[in-house]
Formats: structure tokens, C-alpha cells, sequence
């Protein structure tokens, strides 16, 4: 409109101005004349007389002066595009003709820490096309029945955006070459089809480990829109609508190693944009293999442990058992050597794009949550298993001494009876020291350790500070994303976590305190940090970072092992102060004896290793729920290597059903199958 | 009149011009001017090298159709070239009806040819031969204006003869307009224009008819965009893509149609060529299809192109050799018609290479005139060569007068 508006102003001063042009004009008629002029000045030029051509003299000269600005005009406005801007124009022929398509790289493959690949890539051809072309109704509806689709899935893969409405949207991938070798031949009757060749991850193991490896997927609007606002940052991917990255697991946290760098294919095209011919490459070049800390052949114990666990508890009556997570580390120096969490997926079904249907089955809470790595993002109440903390804290602040002990009837009424607990063995264990408390995971000693810290004086926290000195309630710093933190309660935690309770509601008190000494309660942890804990107690302290990351190998290259975790040195997490190693000494020997004294049952179990095991079971008990079963042990008990962890949800008690998925474990590594079939339902 | 006079008041320039015409009357010289046959015959030769190689990769560029054209048009020339045309000077009237018949042609059924949208063509029954017939009434209307403008002897005396030649030229531009071809009626009004100021029109009349037509186009535009704003694109005069069209080449990367496109890549390929050009079937703005009628409309961008500035710089002078040449002629010729008539064709060139090339360079809008002997396309070829054959007959006859 403003244009228009502008023609209309101009048009109005021109035609006023013409107007008065002419009025001048009129007035100066007479004054002089063309014809006049030059006849009165007649010029003696060779050969002509003065006819009445000689009139016409004058307009032929302005006749040929008129040809000639013509030619001066449409010479110069040629030299100063052909001489001098001819680099500007010939630089738009090169944009015209030709066209840079993208190659996708291959991501890096994921191996285990001997060099079995966990997953790699296979070649699969896809059918793709603009979003345009489902207009042209009659070709979608030959290209359904070539590749043998429905027309509606076609079309509806067409017109599919989720790629980015400008890309080339993929109508079917794993093409078989007979199709694909019949659109080619009829190139012209499928224009508009484009056949792309691509990797997609291919997993030889089906589910295992696929809560460590993760999954890849067609980056999402929101990831391209943070890059955006990132900006560009040199040394990172810019990536593009269409990639493949890394959204979960060792593919997110390692997308920076496995993404490959993108081949860029530069094309000759004519005006329909038919390729003529290829103009220079950059290949792609693949992304770099990575190497992790999971063992295969503990990796499968860890799942099959784990299952077999279930299993035994849903025999057992535990209709409700089916999740939980089992894993196993070098406490020596953090390496994650199996981690299995149940229910699984299949990292597969996201080659491709994910279907909705099944998106949200396996975000559902019917489902399980496959997707949730249960062993690092699972916060359950530790049970039982923190009992070898709390003891050490009674030791340290002295609110139990390794002499004293304690008499346990079933009921504890150490803090009057209106508040007394049941231990968990309601016919009582009789008189119990630390150590026996430890091994029978006798309740009312713990109590009483408990009861004296909210008593205590100097140390009313005391046994929180020593939870969060052995690293609960922080993260542990594992190399895999979406950790959980866990909670260490405390006064303050209560005072502000239950806002709209009333004062005395939310006051700490002696409950709280009988409660998370012996795991109970508020408490929540990891399986990942109770192994970190347990590998610190074995190591006399020292926690090392959990990481399932190796190396880094380049795909191309011999050159072995291109990066290393930490440069190969095992990461320090923290070193957790020993009061005093009698103390260390005294917990190490109730762990023992859980296994080998507290009840033959367990002792069967572990009697045919050729190692001596340290452990502990924990029950969590929730209300409305089945009991939690926990059981977490170390081995070889004197020179300590491997930490397993094993949780089921809702699975019964933890030395008859966790035990089983860490005796799996230990059996698969020391290959001594279990053979005692015996359980003991008794000990927590 | 003009034998005698020929010799002026110097005896011996009488003497030097008699003995040189009568040593030379017979020979070729006198029969053909050689300027505007040695530029007529270049131009001719290099639009066939250009058309053969546009068909090496533009299907619709037939090469043996084109050497037909060119075949055709020279024999046309040669017939022409032969008859004195001094007689048509008493034809005014039948000259005009003549070219309104031509202009409505493609109405009469049997004879209207529509293809590909293209209008304005006839088919000859039986012989299956198309051709534009808008092309001889270019050359119609040159011997009609020219006709009734040598009737004044060399000067228009009153406003009324001056008013009523431009009305006379008014008659046969409104019809092609109406016929719905603007770039050829621009032809017809260029050249007949030319024709009338040389007939002796006053300066100043001439300066005011510019200006009342300058007004009354910035008018017709103002009326335009007030109806387009009231009653949308519908109603208006000038649909939005004509506008589009002539507005283009002030800027064409503005507009995002085919003719903001064809511009271009039109401008591309010209400035792609360079000094000496990216040779014989390397052109790739032409050959790859990017460049829209590379053979036809936009010849001189795929000549630029293919040979670069130094091929545009030939043939920008062999089209300068031709009008210089008939300039010539038509001084040498005594009849005022036949020197009208020489006139309104370089008139016709000059407008029809000026926009052609102009409109190639994004000089000037766009506009569908073929380029003179080198665009492909026979009735243009033909015609063209018939006004080549009218001037060589111009120059023939030039000393038979009374």
C-alpha cells in the first residue's frame, strides 16, 4: 500500500508539473522553432545541395546522436557488469548450479571394557521427500503401493513435521534394495522422492545394559532452540533438523565423542534442481568409539540376577515384584562393572522415530518406568543396610560402645511405653552387642543408638553427619545423566519440608530419629550410593567416583586408547574419616557374620564361593506396600574388589530375594553357580 | 528533381558527382548499400551460431527451422529489394486498413492459433505455417505514418496536421494494445513517433505531446492504485503482475514472480560472462535452464553470456553498423516517403534493441520483443528481413526519382 501510495503522489506532481510545462511552453511558441533554426544556418557539407533535404540535416544528426546514446548506455551498463562486477555475478552462476547436501556421520560404536560392542551401526536406506509433495496425490498413492504402506501412513509420514517442516521428511526407512533399485530405475515417475542412505544403531544384545547405553533419537525443536540461544561455541556440534543424538544414558552423556563430524556433498543442479553431476566432497567422518567400565558377562548376571530375583519373589507371593535394579563395582576405583535395572526397554524401537503409542507406554507409571534407571535414579529408603553407618556413628560419638548391650524382647520401650517398637523379630533376639546387631539386624539396639544421638547433648546430628560423611544425600557424580540425590532428614529438613504442618507436627523427635538410624522413615538413597558406601567401608573409606566410561577409541586408528577416564588414575569421590579402625574392624566383623553366622540359610548360599563375603540385607517397609527387599555385600571380605547392589521393589524380605540377584552376580564372577535353594525369610 | 539538383552551385562538384555515378551506376555498390548488407549478413550469421548452440541443450530451439527463417527471410529481402515502393506513398488509406486487418487476424476463427497461452498468432489453413502477424504491422504502420508525414513536404505547419498525425498513429497502438501486446504496440508507437518528428514536427509539440503522455501514464497508474486499494486487485486497470513486471528491473531481487526471477538470472548470466566469455556451450545460466528463454526473449543475455562483453561489444556494433547505414540511406534518398520509411525502421530497431537488450541488463522492464535477426522465432525473422529488403530497395531506387 505505501508503494501505491507513493505512485499516487508522484503521478499527481507529475501531471501538475506536465500541466505547467505546457502553459510555459505556449507562451514561448513563437519565440524560435526547430525547422528555423536550421534552415536558417545552412552548413556547405560535402555532397549534398540545399534540397529539402538539407532541412532534414539537423534531425539526422539528432537521429544518429540518439542511436548513439542508445549504444553508449547499453555499453557502459554492460562493461560494468561484465568488467566490473563480474566476479559478484559469477560467484551467483556457482550458487545457482550448485546445491550442498549434508551426509550424516556414523555415530561411534559403545563397547564393553574388553572390546564387545554393546552397540553399533548398521546401513539402512530410507525413502524420503519434501513436505510438498502430498499434494501430488496420484504419486503418493503409486509410492504407497511400491513400498507395499498404506496411502494414509504415507501421507501422514509426509506430512509429519516433527523432522522440521523444511527437511526432507522419511517416509520409510529399512528400504528393501529391490524397492529402492525400482524408484531409481523410475526416477522420472518418483520425482520428488529422494532415497537416503543412513546408519541406524543396531543393539546385538537387545536390552542389555540399555539403562546405561541409552538411547538416540531425531534431535527435538527444544534442543535445536538451546543451541540457538547458546550461540556458537567453537569445539562444539552445531547440529542440525534431522540429526540423530544421543537422549539418554552414555549416548547423551557422550554425545560430544560419539557424534561424528558431517560430510558435506556439494552437487551441481540445473533450474529444476535435477542433479548433474558432483562437485567435491568433504566425507563424513565417523564418530569416535567409546569403551566402558560394564563387563558383558557381569552385566548379564547383574540382569539375570536381578530377574531371577523376581521371579523368586512372585513365587514367594510378591505379586507386586517387578522392579528394582542390581548392580556391581571395582571399589578399588569406581568402575561400574554391571548395572541392570528392571523393567527394560528396547533401545531399538527408537531407530526411526518413536511411535507416540508407544512413547507414553514407556513413560507410564502401569508400565514401570522402564526408561528410569532405577540403580542410579531410583531413591528408595536404604533399610537394614545403613545399620553398618549408624553403627559406626554410635561408636564415634559414643552413644554405644562396642561393650555395650542391649536386650531385645520384640518390643522396645527405651523411650517410654507409649512409644515403643516392635523389632522386626517379634519373639526378641535376647541380649545383643553391636557386632550381633549388626549381623541379626537386630532393631532395638539401633533404637537405642538413636534414641541417645536426639539425647545427646553435643551430637544431636551426629548420625546424619556420619550418613553424608560416607556421601547420602549427595550425588555420587556417576558419568550417566539423571542421578538422584537422595535425602539425609534432620530437624531442619522437617521443619521446612511439611510447611503446612502444624509446629509440633513438624518437630524433630525421638521417632525420627529410632527411625533413620535403622534406614526406615524419611531416609532416602540410591542403590548407586549404598554400593558407593559399602565399597568405602570395604576400602576403609575411600569412595571412588562410580563412572561406566573407559576410553575413547578412534574408529580409524590403531592407536588404542585415545582418552581415557581421568586420564586412567580412578577419581577420589571422598575419604570419610575413621574414628577409629577397631570401630571399621568391628562393622566389617557383623557384616561378616551376617552372611556366615546370623543364618545357616545365607551361609549356604555363600559357602561355595571360593572367597569370603561381607554383606548386609535390608527390608524397607512402606505403608501400603510390599516390603522393599535390599541386600548389598562385598568380596573377597579380606582384600575387597567387587561391591554388588540389589534392590527389589516391593519384593519381599532382602536375604531371601535381593540376595539371590548378588549371589547371581558374585557366582557369575567367580564362576561358582549358587547351589543351595534354601532361603532364609527371617533376617532383614 | 533530384538528378539535377544533385549537383549544387559548384560546377565542379556537378561534374565530380556526374562522372562518379556514371562510372558506377551498374555496379553492386549502387544496387545494395554495402554497410547495411555486410551488418545485416553478420547478424545473421552470428544469431545462427547462438541459435545452434541453444539447441544443443534447449529443445524448443530448432535449428533448421531457424536457417528456414533465415532462408525465407532472405529470398523475402531479395523479392522486396527489387520493387520501388515509392507508389505506396498514395496508399494511406488502404495501408491503414491493411494493418487493422492484420492486427485483428488472430480473431477470425480458422485462423486464430493458441498455444501454450501465447495469443496474437495465426495458422495458415493447409499449409500448417504459423506467424505473428503484429510483426508486418510494425513495418504497416512505418509506411502508413510515413506516408501521410510526407504529405507536409517537410514541415507541419498547424497543430491541427500535427494533432491529427498523432491521432492517425493513435489508431493502429490502441488496436495492438487492445490485442492485448504492449511491447509490440511500443514498437509501433516508437517508430511511428520517430516518423512524425521527422516529418517536421515543432519541437515544442513534440515536447508537450511527451509530457501529456507522461501525465497521463503517471495518471492512469495514480487511478490504478486508487481502485486496487478500494476494490482490491480485481477491478483494476493493471493487474498486480503487470505492475510487477514493468516494476522489476528497478530492483529485482524485491520481487519473488517469474519476472523478478527471470531478470535475475538473466543479470547473472550476462555478468557471469565476463570480458571474453565462458565459450561455446559452456553457458550455464542458458544451457542448465536457469535462464528463461534463452533463445527467444533473452537471446542477448545467453550471447553475453557465451561470448562475453567482447561478444556483445560485436554485435552491439553490427546493430549499430545497420542504423548507421540506413540512416545513410535515408539521406541519400531524395522521395520524402521512402526517407520516412528508412527512418520509422531504424526507429523500430532502435526501440526494439534498446528494450531487448535493455531489459536483458535490467535497463528496462521486461517485455516479450524478440531481439532483431538473432532471437529464434520466424515471423520476426522474416519481417526483419523483409525491413532489410525494404531498405536496400530504398537505397536501389534512391536516384529514379522524377
Amino acid at each position: 500500500m505505501d508503494a501505491q501510495l507513493v505512485v499516487v503522489v508522484a503521478g499527481v506532481i507529475l501531471f501538475v508539473a506536465i500541466i505547467g510545462s505546457l502553459l510555459f511552453l505556449r507562451g514561448y511558441s513563437g519565440r524560435f522553432t526547430y525547422d528555423t533554426k536550421n534552415g536558417t544556418t545552412p552548413k556547405a557539407s560535402e555532397g549534398e545541395g540545399n534540397t529539402p533535404g538539407v532541412a532534414f540535416k539537423g534531425r539526422f544528426t539528432l537521429l544518429t546522436v540518439g542511436i548513439g546514446a542508445m549504444f553508449t548506455a547499453l555499453v557502459a551498463k554492460l562493461w560494468s557488469m561484465q568488467m566490473v562486477s563480474s566476479d559478484y555475478y559469477e560467484n551467483l552462476a556457482q550458487t545457482n548450479q550448485t546445491r550442498t547436501v549434508t551426509t550424516a556421520a556414523p555415530r561411534g560404536r559403545i563397547l564393553d571394557r574388553n572390546g564387545v560392542a554393546l552397540v553399533t551401526n548398521r546401513a539402512s536406506l530410507a525413502v524420503t521427500a519434501y513436505r510438498d509433495l502430498a499434494s501430488d496425490t496420484l504419486l503418493v498413492r503409486h509410492l504407497a503401493n511400491v513400498l507395499g504402506m498404506p496411502y494414509v501412513a504415507v501421507l501422514r509420514n509426509i506430512q509429519d513435521n516433527t523432522e522440521g517442516a523444511q527437511a526432507r521428511h522419511t517416509i520409510a526407512t529399512d528400504v528393501r534394495r529391490s524397492t529402492v533399485a525400482y524408484i531409481q530405475e523410475h526416477a522420472g515417475e518418483f520425482s520428488g522422492i529422494t532415497i537416503d542412505e543412513r546408519t541406524e544403531r543396531q543393539y546385538p544384545y537387545g536390552t542389555t545394559a540399555c539403562h546405561v547405553l541409552g538411547y538416540t533419537s531425531t534431535i527435538t525443536q527444544e534442543q535445536l532452540q538451546a543451541q540457538d540461544e547458546n550461540g556458537d561455541n567453537a569445539g562444539t556440534i552445531q547440529y542440525q533438523s534431522g540429526d540423530v543424538v544421543g537422549q539418554a544414558g552414555v549416548e547423551a552423556r557422550y554425545e560430544q565423542l560419539l557424534q561424528g563430524i558431517r560430510g558435506e556433498q556439494k552437487v551441481t543442479v540445473d533450474a529444476q534442481g535435477n542433479v548433474l553431476g558432483q562437485a567435491g566432497s568433504v566425507p563424513a567422518s565417523p564418530g569416535s568409539d567409546i569403551k566402558l567400565t560394564l563387563d558383558l558377562k557381569i552385566q548379564q548376571a547383574c540382569e539375570n540376577g536381578l530377574q531371577h530375583a523376581i521371579e523368586t519373589a512372585r513365587n514367594s507371593g510378591y505379586s507386586h515384584a517387578g522392579n528394582g535394579a542390581c548392580l556391581c563395582l571395582d571399589c578399588t576405583n569406581g568402575e561400574i562393572l554391571g548395572m541392570a535395572s528392571a523393567p527394560t526397554f528396547d533401545p531399538s524401537v527408537f531407530v526411526g522415530g518413536v511411535s507416540s503409542d508407544v512413547w507414553s507406554e514407556l513413560n507410564s507409571d502401569d508400565g514401570g518406568r522402564p526408561l528410569l534407571n532405577r540403580a542410579i535414579g531410583g531413591q528408595y529408603m536404604s533399610a537394614s543396610t545403613i545399620k553398618s553407618l549408624s553403627a559406626l556413628a554410635g561408636l564415634e560419638y559414643g552413644t554405644y560402645t562396642s561393650t555395650q548391650t542391649t536386650v531385645c524382647t520384640g518390643y522396645w520401650t527405651g523411650n517410654g511405653e507409649a512409644w515403643g517398637k516392635h523389632c522386626w523379630l517379634h519373639s526378641g533376639h535376647g541380649t545383643m552387642t553391636l557386632q550381633s546387631g549388626i549381623a541379626h539386624s537386630c532393631d532395638p539396639v539401633f533404637y537405642d543408638i538413636g534414641n541417645a544421638f536426639y539425647y545427646d547433648e553435643q551430637n544431636p546430628e551426629g548420625l546424619q553427619e556420619m550418613f553424608r560423611r560416607w556421601g547420602l544425600g549427595s550425588k555420587t557424580g556417576v558419568d550417566l545423566p539423571s542421578e538422584g540425590e537422595g535425602r539425609v532428614p534432620d530437624a531442619a529438613w522437617k521443619e521446612s519440608y511439611f510447611q503446612d504442618w502444624s509446629d509440633a507436627d513438624r518437630t524433630w523427635n525421638p521417632g525420627d530419629m529410632t527411625n533413620i538410624v535403622i534406614g526406615q522413615g524419611d531416609i532416602l538413597v540410591t542403590p548407586l550410593q549404598m554400593a558407593t558406601a559399602y565399597a568405602g567401608i570395604a576400602m576403609g573409606g575411600v569412595e571412588y567416583t562410580p563412572h561406566v566410561f573407559l576410553s575413547a577409541v578412534a574408529r580409524d586408528g590403531e592407536g588404542g586408547d585415545a582418552y581415557l577416564y581421568n586420564n586412567g588414575e580412578p577419581r577420589e569421590r571422598l575419604r570419610a574419616a575413621i574414628h577409629s579402625e577397631d570401630d571399621l574392624k568391628l562393622v566389617k566383623a557383623g557384616l561378616h557374620d551376617v552372611i556366615y553366622v546370623a543364618e545357616p540359610a545365607t551361609a549356604a548360599h555363600f559357602n561355595t564361593l571360593p572367597v569370603e563375603v561381607a554383606g548386609k540385607s535390608g527390608t524397607g517397609e512402606k505403608t501400603g506396600e510390599d516390603e522393599y527387599a535390599w541386600f548389598i555385600a562385598y568380596a573377597p571380605a579380606d582384600d575387597p574388589k567387587y561391591v554388588v547392589a540389589a534392590v527389589l521393589e516391593q519384593g519381599g524380605g532382602g536375604s531371601s530375594t535381593a540376595l539371590i540377584a548378588v549371589r547371581d552376580v558374585l557366582g557369575a564372577i567367580y564362576g561358582v553357580d549358587d547351589t543351595a535353594t534354601g532361603y532364609d525369610s527371617g533376617v532383614r | 528533381m533530384a538528378t539535377a539538383a544533385r549537383g549544387g552551385s559548384s560546377a565542379g562538384s556537378l561534374k565530380r558527382v556526374n562522372k562518379k555515378i556514371s562510372t558506377s551506376r551498374s555496379t553492386f555498390r549502387q544496387l545494395m548499400n554495402p554497410g547495411v548488407l555486410v551488418a545485416w549478413i553478420g547478424l545473421l550469421a552470428y544469431g545462427a551460431l547462438i541459435i545452434w548452440s541453444a539447441s544443443q541443450s534447449i529443445a524448443d530451439a530448432s535449428f533448421p527451422r531457424h536457417l528456414l527463417g533465415i532462408g525465407l527471410g532472405c529470398a523475402l529481402m531479395l523479392i522486396v529489394w527489387r520493387i520501388d515502393l515509392r507508389n505506396l506513398a498514395n496508399l494511406s488509406t488502404a495501408l491503414l486498413v491493411i494493418d487493422l486487418v492484420l492486427v485483428f487476424l488472430p480473431n477470425v476463427p480458422g485462423l486464430s492459433y493458441n498455444a501454450m497461452g501465447m495469443t496474437g498468432w495465426i495458422k495458415f489453413p493447409l499449409i500448417n505455417l504459423t506467424f505473428q502477424p503484429v510483426e508486418l504491422v510494425k513495418l504497416v504502420t512505418i509506411a502508413f505514418i510515413a506516408s501521410l508525414g510526407a504529405q507536409y513536404n517537410g514541415r507541419i505547419d498547424t497543430v491541427r496536421d500535427y494533432i491529427k498525425l498523432c491521432f492517425m498513429l493513435f489508431i493502429p497502438f490502441a488496436a495492438v494494445i487492445i490485442q492485448g501486446d504492449l511491447g509490440s504496440g511500443l514498437v509501433v508507437f516508437f517508430s511511428g513517433a520517430v516518423v512524425i518528428m521527422m516529418s517536421g514536427a515543432r519541437k515544442e509539440w513534440v515536447l508537450s505531446t511527451i509530457a501529456i503522455i507522461v501525465g497521463l501514464v503517471s495518471l492512469l497508474l495514480a487511478t490504478d492504485s486508487i481502485i486496487d486499494s478500494i476494490f482490491g486487485d480485481s477491478h483494476s486497470l493493471i493487474k498486480n503482475y503487470q505492475m510487477n513486471r514493468l516494476l522489476v528491473f528497478i530492483d529485482p531481487s524485491a520481487d519473488s514472480s517469474d519476472a523478478g526471477y527471470n531478470l535475475q538470472q538473466s543479470l547473472i548470466a550476462v555478468g557471469s560472462g565476463g570480458f571474453f566469455g565462458k565459450g561455446l556451450g559452456n553457458a550455464t545460466q542458458s544451457t542448465s535452464g536457469f535462464l528463461p528463454e534463452a533463445h527467444t526473449d533473452f537471446v542477448f543475455a545467453f550471447i553475453c553470456e557465451t561470448f562475453g562483453f567482447v561478444g556483445a561489444i560485436v554485435l552491439l556494433a553490427l546493430f549499430a553498423l545497420l542504423m548507421i547505414s540506413t540512416v545513410r540511406v535515408a539521406i541519400k534518398q531524395d522521395s520524402l516517403f521512402l526517407k520516412l520509411v528508412a527512418v520509422g525502421i531504424v526507429g523500430m530497431w532502435m526501440f526494439q534493441i534498446f528494450e531487448n537488450v535493455g531489459m536483458c541488463i535490467g535497463l528496462m522492464p521486461i517485455t516479450g520483443i524478440p531481439l532483431p535477426f538473432i532471437s529464434f522465432g520466424s515471423s520476426s525473422m522474416l519481417i526483419q528481413c523483409l525491413a532489410v529488403g525494404v531498405v536496400q530497395s530504398i537505397w536501389r531506387h534512391r536516384t529514379k526519382a522524377a
